[in-house]
């Protein structure tokens, strides 16, 4: 815009060539969309006729328009987890009000009261957010949890009736036989938001995604921006939450949860930058256009059913892929670098190569034992006054709560088999902590967990079937496995560029379809005596999996607090450029972070196999959300660099206590989801950030 | 489609694509065009329904006539709707399909309807009028499990209740139709209620929960939708004899079946807590066959029979009274009565047992197992 503003044909060229880069998130995820496009029309039997088009974009238009306002929330440097949440209760809403029996239904009306509930919902989070200053992750979890509680108590089952003048509106045509309207939609909303961006309000919200505090010194209101940017994401939900119960004409509470992740690698696709102040919602919606039409790529090519996870992860690495082909990539930049190591190699003058002569600067060193006359070690309390914040309150809350188990359940504090079953079911949220926390703190996440899980268990089933012999090279084998899934996906992220949500999203489809391979559908093998005898028995008052844990526990601490390793990781999650310059080996460390958080995803797969006795294919399914709820409401703050594996402890003891207390309730499900998640919102209401000067 | 080739590059690709698809074509003219749209495939019940619908389709009955393609939509029901939509675009005649939702598909359904298709669902139910469905009677099943453990229990104690997945309908019918019976005991009372999402492995974390404030003692039957094998199993690590085991309503898989086989029974390959243990047992389930059976049909409607809109499956139950060990489970055998498999043979104990039919006799364990037709 600023180009516009100047005369010169040559400087017009440069602005060119300046939207160009700026947009060249989003143009790539629209090439490969054409491509792709492309590639469908080939393959199928028929020309792409206009009916295609309109199926076409009625099927992503949900997720396009949803994605559009997690977009939002992303750019302003937030995560919202109850997106997918907040369309099923709009559904339900919709579909448990309309009457069947009126004769038309207004769509101006119910289009606003859709909008309406999701905008709510988004005031409620923007409140927590914005004006609490608690972390978008773990308030939107919350939500998420809030939220099907809700939705339940909407409507407990499928059904209810949303009017066919909704379904005849928003998937007819705008113009007949050119023009869908599904497409109209999500243009107007388009629309809507340059003229947002342009406003001084889309200026902030960049501006506080980019670097909240630079913005508040500026003289921009962070708060109102902030809580503005929840409450337009949820308008856009709920414009979701309309459209879908349009395609639907009726309400299922279940509907919209599934449509969370596939979110996220959307707004990827599209060339936004999770962290804020980078990319759009255009390329959003081709992201989510790119997303689905994968459907249909499967379909015309008739991938094998235990296939088709592992052509979705593909695709979703090459379209990734494609959006970093330029000279400033990753990829790119990586390549150079090789290139120069090489030649610096043949001229001899790799730093490896030289001989070890000690060049620093003679600068008269301070001595350390003057140094501590002079100022003597602060006390504990105050030189870990940072982590203490942050770490207690999870403690502080898990005391209450199991002061309210023995009052409400009794039988609690005083009985050792209490205890023992919260430190058993700890262990396996309590080893997924450091993986996932390790990579939190590099500022990364792995989506991978849950198939990492289930294809250890499954392997190591399979291998051992009942023989605690077979123990001896079947757990070697597995965490080999683990290293080699950890190695790829740090291999992806590091070298190829591919940004962490959607690198360990891909490798968790890859994971699922050869677990499904290798097992042909139904996992053979049971565990050994020994690991069941491990998970199960009692050893005195203990079981034996308990005392790994608190060898375990000791370990992680050591290695993330003690170590060069952990002190990288900490350097990586502060700056990333700041590590590099300061020598770090930063690629290395962060293989290293995703084969570390691999293997203990591994070993929670083999520790459940134990437990269980079996393993079955998703069962790692229910530990993905979890493992970062713990990690956050331990006291990490989830862009990195901040959070000790003490605190995430306690997160992993406070939730299963809690869930223990809720289990020992016959409260309905509704119930037990609401009251878990006001409790993990009420237990990181501590975790408030520092207001912003 | 004439037009579509003039404008598509790569002459010579194009002209081999052409050869190809014609080839494929005059194939498929003879073989009407199914689908099958698959929810999640990532559980044992899906990847075992999936196997008796491959292998119903390759069974010499229907190999020369069925021209099979199996797409799944994962547990995204906004994607299965697309999926139907690209199968309707592609030329079916029949798609079989696990609903994810019974209510969302509606629209696209009556729209494949409209353009001829016919849509069988199998498992749960789709409640758009135009399209069949194949299934059992989960209210059924939820009050003669329940009314087995009253009986058990002599109308009077204290149970545990694993459920389902919340928000579905399956689980809904299940549970309420349960808690009816159990409402007509006023001296039954549900202790504790937890959410078994129909997964022995969470069954079992959320059994340990209940029981870390209470004790096996306090309690005297359980209901549940999927985890009696492995309540059972936990009430052995607590140090219960198997005649103390309680009374467990529930699924069922073949770890659980062969748990319900007298003590002491021989059984190849089992090892324990997948061994013959006496236990007292009602064993219930949706069938995973309702696939194949609805390929079936499909075929039936297509070729002009008269197919009912609803098929209601007899609900497969067994009891510890009518447990019997198959020596190769083939249709054969289960006709005379077999229900339960050697661990020799089905390794993993969370597999589901009620594979037999009586309208089915073109599958059997094999097909189950890897997809392999009866001869």
């Amino acid at each position: 815009m600023s180009s516009a503003a100047l005369p010169s044909p040559a400087s017009s060229g440069v602005g060119l060539r300046r939207a160009l880069v700026r947009n060249s998130g989003a143009l790539i995820a629209a090439v490969v969309l054409a491509i792709l496009l492309f590639i469908v029309d080939w393959v199928s039997a028929g020309p792409l006729t206009y009916f295609d088009v309109s199926f076409l974009s009625s099927g992503g238009a949900t997720s396009a328009l949803a994605a559009i306002g997690q977009t939002i929330v992303i750019l302003s440097g937030g995560f919202d987890l109850s997106a997918g949440a907040a369309i099923s209760l709009v559904n339900v809403v919709l579909a448990s009000s309309m009457d069947p029996m009126a004769p038309g239904a207004s769509v101006i009306l119910w289009t606003a009261a859709g909008i309406g509930v999701g905008m709510a919902v988004g005031a409620f989070n923007g409140f927590f957010i914005a004006v609490l200053r608690m972390q978008p992750i773990v308030v939107t979890l919350s939500t998420m949890f809030i939220l099907q509680g809700v939705t339940l108590l909407v409507m407990d089952k499928p059904g209810g009736f949303v009017s066919p003048d909704l379904g005849t509106f928003y998937l007819g045509d705008a113009i007949a036989n050119w023009l869908p309207m599904p497409l109209v939609v999500i243009g107007v909303v388009l629309l809507a938001w340059f003229w947002l961006k342009g406003t001084r309000f889309g200026t902030a919200l960049y501006a506080v995604g980019s670097d909240a505090d630079s913005a508040a010194a500026v003289g921009i209101n962070v708060v109102l921006v902030r809580f503005a940017v929840y409450v337009i994401a949820g308008g856009c939900y709920g414009l979701a939450g309309v459209f879908i119960s349009a395609q639907t004409g009726s309400g299922d509470p279940l509907v919209g949860n599934p449509l969370l992740l596939s979110m996220f690698a959307a707004v990827v696709v599209g060339g936004t930058r999770l962290g804020g102040g980078q990319g759009g919602p255009v390329g959003t919606v081709f992201g989510a256009y790119v997303l689905m039409i994968v459907v249909n790529i499967l379909l015309v090519l008739n991938v094998s059913a235990y296939y088709s996870t592992i052509a979705e992860g593909t695709i979703l690495v090459l379209a990734a892929l494609a959006g970093s082909i330029s000279h400033a990539s990753v990829l790119a930049v990586q390549l150079r670098a090789a290139r120069a190591r090489v030649a610096a190699w043949r001229a001899g003058i790799l730093p490896s190569q030289l001989e070890r002569v000690d060049r620093r600067l003679k600068i008269a060193r301070p001595s350390h034992d003057q140094r501590s006359e002079i100022s003597p070690r602060p006390a504990f309390r105050l030189r870990n006054a940072e982590t203490l914040r942050y770490a207690l309150p999870a403690y502080v809350c898990l005391i209450i709560i199991v002061v309210v188990t023995q009052i409400w359940l009794g039988r609690t504090i005083l009985n050792p088999g209490y205890w023992n079953s919260l430190l058993v079911l700890s262990t396996f949220l309590a080893v997924l902590a450091l993986g996932q926390g390790t990579v939190i703190l590099t500022g990364g996440l792995n989506l991978s967990v849950p198939w990492t899980i289930g294809i250890s268990g499954i392997i190591l089933a399979g291998m051992v079937n009942g023989s605690d012999a077979a123990l001896v090279y079947a757990l070697p084998t597995v965490l080999l496995i683990a290293c080699a899934i950890g190695f790829a996906n740090g291999f992806g992220i590091v070298y190829l560029g591919i940004s962490p949500i959607v690198m360990t999203l891909a490798t968790n489809g890859i994971l699922q379809g050869c677990a499904l391979l290798y097992s042909q559908g139904t996992p053979a093998g049971f565990s050994s005596p020994m690991l069941r005898w491990f998970m199960t028995a009692r050893l005195g008052l203990v079981t034996p999996v308990v005392l790994l844990m608190v060898v375990f526990v000791i370990a992680a601490v050591l290695l993330l607090g003690r170590t060069p390793f952990g002190r990288r990781v900490y350097g990586i999650g502060n700056g990333l450029r700041a590590a590099r310059m300061s020598g770090i080996g930063v690629e290395r460390t962060l293989i290293l972070v995703y084969m570390l958080s691999a293997v203990c995803a591994a070993i929670v797969g083999i520790m459940l196999t134990g437990f269980s006795g079996q393993a079955s294919l998703g069962m790692g399914d229910d530990y993905l959300l979890p493992s970062i709820a713990v990690v956050v409401v331990g006291g990490a703050l989830i862009t990195g660099g901040r959070g000790h594996y003490l605190g995430m402890l306690g997160g992993v003891l406070l939730l299963t206590a809690l869930q223990m207390l809720l289990a020992g309730t016959t409260l309905p499900y509704a119930t037990r989801a609401i009251l878990y998640g006001l409790v993990v919102l009420g237990a990181v209401m501590a975790l408030r950030e520092r207001r912003l000067q | 489609m004439g037009i579509g080739l003039k404008v598509r590059p790569l002459a010579l690709l194009a002209g081999m694509a052409a050869c190809a698809f014609g080839l494929s074509a005059a194939q498929a003219a003879e073989k009407h065009k199914i689908f099958l749209s698959m929810s999640y495939i990532g559980n044992d019940w899906q990847a075992e329904a999936a196997n008796m619908v491959k292998a119903m389709a390759a069974h010499k009955s229907l190999a020369d006539k069925v021209d099979l393609q199996v797409q799944v939509a994962g547990p995204n029901a906004q994607r299965q709707i697309q999926q139907i939509n690209a199968m309707v675009q592609s030329g079916a005649e029949a798609i079989v399909v696990y609903p994810i939702s019974p209510t969302a598909l509606n629209q696209v359904v009556k729209n494949a309807c409209d353009k001829g298709v016919k849509v069988f669902a199998y498992d749960a139910e789709i409640t758009e009028p135009c399209a069949y469905n194949v299934h059992i009677d989960q209210l059924e099943a939820g009050r003669v499990t329940a009314e087995w453990l009253a009986k058990k229990l002599n109308g009077k104690g204290n149970i545990i209740a694993i459920t389902g997945v919340p928000g579905t309908s399956v689980d809904d019918q299940r549970t309420k139709a349960a808690k009816e019976v159990f409402a007509k005991y006023p001296d039954i009372k549900i202790v504790g209620e937890a959410v078994g999402m129909w997964s022995q492995a969470v069954a079992r974390t959320e059994l340990s929960k209940i029981l870390a404030t209470r004790n096996w003692d306090d309690i005297n039957g359980l209901w549940m939708q999927v985890g009696c094998f492995t309540a059972n199993s936990m009430q052995l690590e607590a140090g219960k004899k198997t005649s103390e085991l309680l009374p467990c309503a529930g699924e069922g898989s073949n770890g659980g079946r062969i748990q319900m086989l007298p003590e002491g029974t021989e059984v190849e390959g089992a090892a324990s807590p997948y061994a013959p243990l006496g236990a007292q047992r009602i064993s219930y389930a949706s069938p995973p066959y309702s696939g194949a059976l609805a390929l079936k049909l499909a075929v039936e409607a297509i070729e002009g029979k008269d197919v009912p809109k609803t098929t209601i499956l007899p609900l497969p139950v067994v009891t510890s009274e009518t447990i019997k060990l198959c020596d190769e489970g083939t249709w054969a055998e289960m006709k005379a009565g077999c229900n339960a498999f050697k661990p020799s043979l089905v390794s993993n104990p969370g597999w589901f047992a009620s594979i037999f039919s009586d309208q089915t006799p073109e599958i059997g364990l094999a097909a189950a197992l890897v997809g392999q037709p009866e001869e």
